[in-house]
């Protein structure tokens, strides 16, 4: 589980669903919900949160130009490679917050990804959770 | 012909004796498995003591309790007119002691061993501990009961050194068979001390049989 | 409205501590308590039974005072109205089922509330037999309908379904619920699996070492306030094995064997036996009806 704190910036909701914008590090990050303010009281500006995303579920990009519809794109520093038979586990360093993204082997070879390399790590709106302890 | 009243007395003496025993000892047993009483401790021993203790010192004991020159003796003799040293009610109430902790412990043990919760639950259901002990907690201790009181039994039949010290050797009144057979070695009359002992030595190993063999088919048939 | 206060000195392997909880619950609820073995869940139950009794506190049932240790009040336990269902049955070996219901009844003439008992918890068939030859979950029924013969005004049942194979319990799991709601009957369960307490209870209060941590709805106190996934499950988990730079861990959900991936950092604190709540945005689940896909390929 990575694991980010951020606080609620705005919210839009329409019907069952809301999109909520998370500032984090600066950064907005976004995620579309099945609640709505009325549904979870938590769904509030200003309310300080956990956007929690699967190891997975990040994608990385490395020189990335062009227009994406991903909306969550955290510039990160790779710190490490894990290297497996069929997975990588690529540790990340977001603004000195530590994130983990695996994905094939293949896609680490391919991009040539080594310690130190500057990359995106794209996570969708629909693979992020909202939680409040 | 051989006297075979002192048979007789015997069975007498030992059936009054349990079935006194088995009066007392209910309570008694009950108390002892249930309580966290300091007193346990000292009860258990006296309970017991019997077992360890040569029949000839609680005979002496007894003997000097129950004289009329001594203090309990002469207040049954006066009030009650009960005069207790050789005479069949003196050795009933020395049997009972004597043979306290045969019927006690089995009794005890068996109380002990059952689950507490047997107890915990009949109160629950909002039983008092007379309807608990009579409904729940003895009908389970049955091979105990059973072990208690033939134990009781054979142990009254078979004592000698307690009867013999307070209860003398009154053909009729004291004379049971152990005494007897006692009697008859002494004036080599090996005849009748056979037929004594032989009687005792059937009953007893039939009475011990038949318990041990329903205990024996009672923990197979709760066991299948 | 029921509320018990208890205040009682504890001894234990790890040694001494006190027992101080209050909680209240009112005639149609159903709580558990929750907690390590021997944080004291067991004593709790006999406490209020009085089966012990507290150093001090109050037991209090709608009008009725069961304990009061200012006021010198102390009802024995075969005048509390419970019905405490054991660990371990304490059905009756020496009578037959029907003995052991009918030593229970009150009124010796309610025949027909007896009956009515014995139709709900379907041991109509049992009745004749003694209670060593009865299954597990025969036994268990059996000492639930005892427990409700008697009419009780809180039913108190100690980890009931602990022995019981999943099937078993889910089954009896109905049972307690079915009699809970037809009787408003007060109950308090001691249970540490935390599916069986999201299946039955309304109320829950987590126990350590004698007192109360938290409290409150079964999300409230097992999890996160508030987590916006919403495909979730709790179960258990079977066992977490390495593979590649991941970990695959199989979870028992309900009947269910589910395997999640987890990353080392996920699973550094779980271990199998754990409880585990299994989350996942309602974004990914595929919906497929049965059939729709001959050979499945995840």
């Amino acid at each position: 589980m990575n694991k980010l704190v951020g606080k609620i910036d705005s919210i839009r909701t329409s019907g069952n669903l809301s999109i909520a914008g998370i500032l984090v590090n600066l950064d907005i990050m976004k995620a579309v919900l099945i609640e709505t303010p009325a549904t979870a009281p938590f769904l509030k500006k200003g309310e300080t949160i956990n956007v929690i995303f699967k190891e997975t579920e990040v994608s990385l990009a490395k020189n990335f130009s062009g227009k994406i519809s991903l909306q969550n794109k955290l510039n990160c520093r790779i710190l490490s490679i894990e290297n497996g038979e069929l997975l990588s586990k690529v540790i990340l360093d977001y603004k000195g917050e530590k994130l983990i993204s695996i994905i094939t082997q293949f896609a680490v070879e391919d991009m040539d990804l080594k310690p130190g390399d500057e990359v995106v790590a794209l996570i969708k709106t629909n693979e992020v959770i909202l939680s409040q302890e | 012909m051989t006297d075979l009243n002192p048979i007789l007395l015997s069975f007498e003496l030992a059936g009054i004796t349990t079935f006194i025993l088995l009066i007392v000892s209910v309570p008694l047993a009950y108390w002892l498995s249930t309580t966290n009483n300091k007193s346990k401790p000292v009860v258990d021993t006296f309970v017991s003591m019997p077992l360890v203790l040569p029949p000839s010192v609680l005979g002496f004991y007894l003997l000097v309790a129950f004289s009329p020159a001594n203090f309990l003796g002469a207040f049954l003799q006066n009030i009650f007119n009960v005069r207790l040293v050789f005479s069949f009610e003196g050795l009933i109430i020395a049997s009972i002691i004597y043979s306290l902790p045969f019927m006690v412990q089995p009794l005890q043990s068996g109380l002990e061993s059952l689950p507490r919760s047997l107890n915990e639950a009949a109160e629950t259901l909002g039983k008092g501990r007379l309807s608990i002990l009579f409904n729940v907690l003895l009908p389970n201790i049955k091979p105990s009961l059973l072990t208690g009181i033939v134990l009781s039994f054979a142990h009254t039949i078979g004592e000698f050194g307690v009867v013999l010290m307070i209860g003398g050797n009154i053909p009729g009144k004291t004379r049971v068979a152990s005494i007897a057979i006692y009697d008859e070695v002494e004036s080599l009359n090996y005849h009748n001390a056979n037929i004594y002992a032989l009687i005792l030595f059937l009953i007893t190993f039939m009475i011990l049989l038949t318990v041990y063999y329903t205990n024996h088919k009672y923990f197979r048939a709760g066991k299948t | 409205m029921i509320h018990i206060q208890l205040n009682k000195k504890l001894k234990s392997n790890k040694g001494t501590f006190t027992l101080d909880i209050d909680f209240t619950l009112s005639s149609n609820e159903l709580l558990t308590i929750e907690g390590h073995s021997g944080a004291g869940k067991t004593t709790i139950l006999r406490l209020i039974a009085g089966l012990i009794y507290p150093d001090d506190g109050r037991i209090e049932l709608d009008d009725e005072i069961w304990f009061d240790k200012k006021n010198n009040i102390s009802l024995p336990a075969k005048k509390r109205k419970v019905g405490l269902v054991f660990q371990d049955y304490a059905l009756f070996p020496n009578m037959n089922i029907m003995e052991n219901l009918e030593y229970a009844l009150v009124d010796k003439k309610d025949k027909n509330y007896l009956n009515e008992i014995i139709d709900i918890m379907e041991i109509g068939d049992l009745v004749e037999r003694k209670p060593d030859t009865l299954s597990g979950g025969q036994k268990q029924r059996v000492a639930l309908a005892r427990a409700l013969v008697r009419k009780p005004k809180l039913l108190l049942l100690d980890e009931p379904l602990s022995a019981l194979d999943t099937e078993m319990r889910s089954k009896l799991q109905d049972y307690i619920l079915k009699i809970h709601r037809k009787y408003n009957l007060a109950t308090i369960l001691v249970s540490h699996d935390i599916s069986e307490i999201f299946k039955m209870s309304n109320k829950v209060i987590r126990i350590v070492d004698g007192k109360i941590i938290s409290q409150g709805s079964v999300q409230d106190v097992f999890q996160e306030k508030y987590i916006s996934g919403k495909f979730r499950f709790t179960g258990e988990i079977l066992n977490i094995e390495k593979d590649d730079v991941v970990y695959i861990v199989s979870v028992l959900i309900g009947n269910n064997i589910v395997k999640v991936i987890g990353c080392e950092e996920e699973i550094k604190e779980l271990q199998p036996g754990d409880k585990v709540i299994i989350a996942s945005k309602a974004f990914n689940p595929l919906i497929i009806k049965p059939g729709f896909i001959s050979k499945k390929v995840e």
